[in-house]
Parts: C-alpha cells; structure tokens; sequence
C-alpha cells in the first residue's frame, strides 16, 4: 500500500477522534465539484449532461472554502467536470493545502502538462494529482470516447513526476474488462513512476446513461479477485486494503453514505456522490435531514443492491480498521505484506 | 425502446392537483434540460430545475434561471405549469448510441 505515513496517521487520529467523540456518522473525504465543466464526454458519466448555462457555472473559492470548513473532513477530493478547467484551481488547491487538507486533484491530466508549465502548483505532500486512467491505451480511449487521451494523460503524469508532484492513478472497471489486461496495465502504471493506483467498479449511478457497462456484484467479485488474488509485490494501491477485499469478495461492507459527501453548486448531495435524490443547503441539514436508513445494501433499496464503489465503501472499510482490533490487525498485516 | 424514445424534451403535462404537480415535478428534477415555470402570478421563468423537497412544511423547488448567479426557490403552491422546454443533454448520449457512431464511422472510413 503507498499511502504516505504522514496520510495515514493524520486520518488514524481523526478516525480515532471521532469515534472517542461518539460520533455515528463522519465525514471522511469531502467530494468537492467546483464544476461539471470537462473537456471529455464519456459515455459512462452522467456529470456533465447538463444545459450550457449550468456547464459554465462554477463554485467561487470561498464557496469552497466555506464548505471544506463546514465539513471538515482531512481529505477533500476534488473530481468534477474537470477542475484544471477551474479559473481558480491554483488558489484552491494552495489555501487547502495551507489548511492541511490531504488534496486529491481527479483529472483527465488533458491539461496538466500545461498547467504545472505555467506554475499553477507546487509540489506538496497535501497534494495528489488524481488522474484517470480506465486501462491500458486501447481500452482507455474507448471508455472516454476519444483517441490519444491515454498518451496524453501519459505524458501529464511523466512531467507531474519530474516535478516531484505526487501522483496516483484511478480507474473505474466496467464489464467485459479483461483481467490480465488490467494486470498488465497495473504493471504499466507501476512503471511509469506512479505514488498508488486506486480501483473502483462501474456503478449503478442512476443517471449516467451507459447502465449496461456497470458491475453487477456478483460479476464484481469474481472480476477484482482474478486481477487481485496473485496482486504482484509491485503494486501499490492508495486505498485500504481491507476496501480490496471487499472488492473480492473476502469481506462484506454496508454502504457508508455519508463518509464521502459531495458538496456542488446545487448544494450537499443527498445521499451520496452517485445517486442524485436532492440537495442540503448545509453539511449539519445534509446529516441530520437525510434518510440513511433508506440506503445500503440491507435497506432493500434497488439503487444499492450492487453498488459496490469506493465512495460509500472505503470509509466502511477505514471504520473497520479502527473499530476492532482484529479490523486493526488485518489492515496491517495486507499493508505490510501486500497480500490481499 | 431508445434514451432518444424516452426523452420528455417538449412536454407540457397537465396539472390536474397537488398530486400530479409532485409527480411533474419529480420528472423535472430527473429532467437534464431547462424546464419552463408558468407561476400563480403570471410570472413565466426558464432554467434548470436542480432540487425540490416535499419534506417540509412548505415544499419548494430551487432552481438556477437562465442568466442569474444565485438559485430561485419557489412554493410549489405557485406553480401552476411546468414544461419541458429545453434541450434533453442526456437524451442520445448513451454508450451504445456512441458505440453505433463509432461503428458507422469506422465503416465509413472501411478500417
């Protein structure tokens, strides 16, 4: 696993901290969406399916600000649209990085050569440059529509790490992904430099239009444990390793909605990041006011029944760590030894 | 049956109640268009409706109106129509409709 140590402490105490506070639901990273702005249109995103007058709205800074405050999670990711086509991005990133804020940047990297040329960021261990790669070339530039964005996103991650950025992959697997395809892309990865690869599966996202790609649980399972039972010692993964076995099938996670809460100019998302049920004016509203007990797997609710994605089951998955010594004990033990 | 088949791109439903205004209206929230508001007033406003809540003692829609900063909330006791005026984004944007373009360019293309 490559999640800095400064990372993982910074989360343990606050994990702990909640928990000795006797506080049932936290946050633990904030989805930030400045935008729904993006420079792709892939088929499998339903962000950016919106009239011309929302695509060119953006959250002020201090919009920002005010709800990575209100929320108060360490972490804040900020996916979008995509947030290098954000007018203010460099300041952004610079007062959560002067807060403290582990900072993922989620991005298609199309313009991050670009940007890191005219000297937007500065190399910080509180931020990581997200990008998104669905796959090795070929199935990359299938699943975001467009051809040369895998050598471009290639070429943007080269330079990020010449600068000495941090630097992580994510990628979303949809059905019909050929796993020794994926094993051989994680291996590219792990070659061009890459801090830690993090993995989620095609969802049952209500709105995105490409419903037959998803993952079915079933499928999932038996999909992530042939690319991941013989995990190779090289391959790093920024994400907990007790979220992989869940991905396999080792383990079982309810949904933990609130744990990564998205906040954009429509306001907190409720429930969660993938389904669009409405929207809180405030993080405090967004808590006390949703129904949680109407989603997760054991709630019945069909929207829940396969999803399996990391923005509702990796903070199960870090609670797990720290809610029993045995959850303790398998986290360092996958960690330390890379087994999954 | 095709996305381009289920669009609501041009309907303007009947609002017969209070229960048919709710249900309208939830149409509109999953609406990926512009959507046109005719009020008790007289008031016609256009814009992308992004949120509603029943939950409360007075249920609203909030809204972002074509070329304003700050979103609108109105009573649903206020609207009297609700139509479905602008463009479906997500209508025909579907992985296999992309799938289909790609193939008949290739075609084109004899590749």
């Amino acid at each position: 696993m490559s999640v800095p140590v400064s990372q993982m402490w910074t989360v343990a105490t606050y994990v702990l901290g909640q928990k000795l506070r006797g506080r049932k639901r936290y946050p633990l990273v904030l989805m930030l969406e400045p935008l729904f702005r993006c420079n792709l249109a892939c088929a499998g995103c339903g962000k950016i399916q919106y009239p011309a007058h929302i695509l060119k709205k953006h959250l002020t800074v201090e919009q920002c600000l005010a709800a990575v405050e209100e929320c108060g999670a360490p972490m804040v990711s900020i996916p979008g649209g995509e947030p290098l086509m954000y007018p203010d991005i460099s300041r952004l990133v610079r007062e959560l990085v002067a807060r403290r804020k582990y900072v993922y940047l989620c991005t298609n990297a199309i313009l991050l050569k670009e940007k890191l040329g005219e000297g937007l960021f500065e190399p910080s261990k509180y931020l990581s440059f997200s990008v998104h790669m669905d796959g090795l070339r070929e199935e990359h530039d299938e699943a975001v529509c467009r051809e040369g964005i895998f050598d471009q996103a290639v070429e943007g991650i080269r330079d990020a790490l010449r600068r000495g950025f941090r630097v992580t992959t994510n990628t979303t697997l949809f059905d019909g992904v050929d796993p020794g395809r994926m094993r051989q892309f994680f291996d590219e990865m792990m070659d061009l430099g890459v801090e830690g690869m993090m993995i989620s599966p095609g969802y049952s996202y209500s709105k995105a239009p490409d419903q037959e790609h998803f993952l079915r649980r079933q499928r999932a399972n038996e999909l992530f444990s042939s690319i991941l039972s013989r995990a190779k010692k090289s391959w790093r993964f920024n994400q907990s390793p007790l979220f992989l076995q869940f991905l396999m099938g080792r383990r079982d996670f309810e949904c933990t909605p609130w744990g990564n809460p998205t906040y954009n100019m429509f306001g907190w998302q409720r429930p969660c990041y993938l389904l669009q049920e409405g929207y809180a004016g405030t993080f405090k509203e967004l808590l006390e006011t949703t129904r949680w007990e109407k989603y997760g797997r054991s709630s019945g609710n069909e929207k829940c029944r396969d999803c399996m994605v990391h923005c509702g089951h990796e903070p199960s998955a870090v609670d797990a760590t720290f809610s029993s010594w045995r959850g303790f004990r398998d986290t360092v033990v996958a960690t330390v030894s890379g087994r999954l | 049956m095709s996305d381009e088949d289920k669009s609501l791109e041009g309907w303007s439903p009947e609002i017969a109640d209070a229960e048919t205004l709710a249900a309208v209206v939830e149409h509109a929230f999953d609406y990926r268009g512009d959507i046109t508001l005719d009020l008790d007033d007289g008031r016609r406003i256009d814009g992308y409706l992004f949120n509603r809540n029943r939950d409360v003692a007075e249920p609203f829609v909030q809204m972002f109106e074509r070329g304003e900063v700050t979103p609108s909330t109105i009573p649903y006791a206020r609207i009297r129509a609700v139509r479905f005026t602008g463009k479906d984004t997500a209508a025909g944007n579907s992985y296999a409709a992309w799938l289909r373009l790609r193939q008949a360019a290739k075609a084109a293309s004899g590749s």
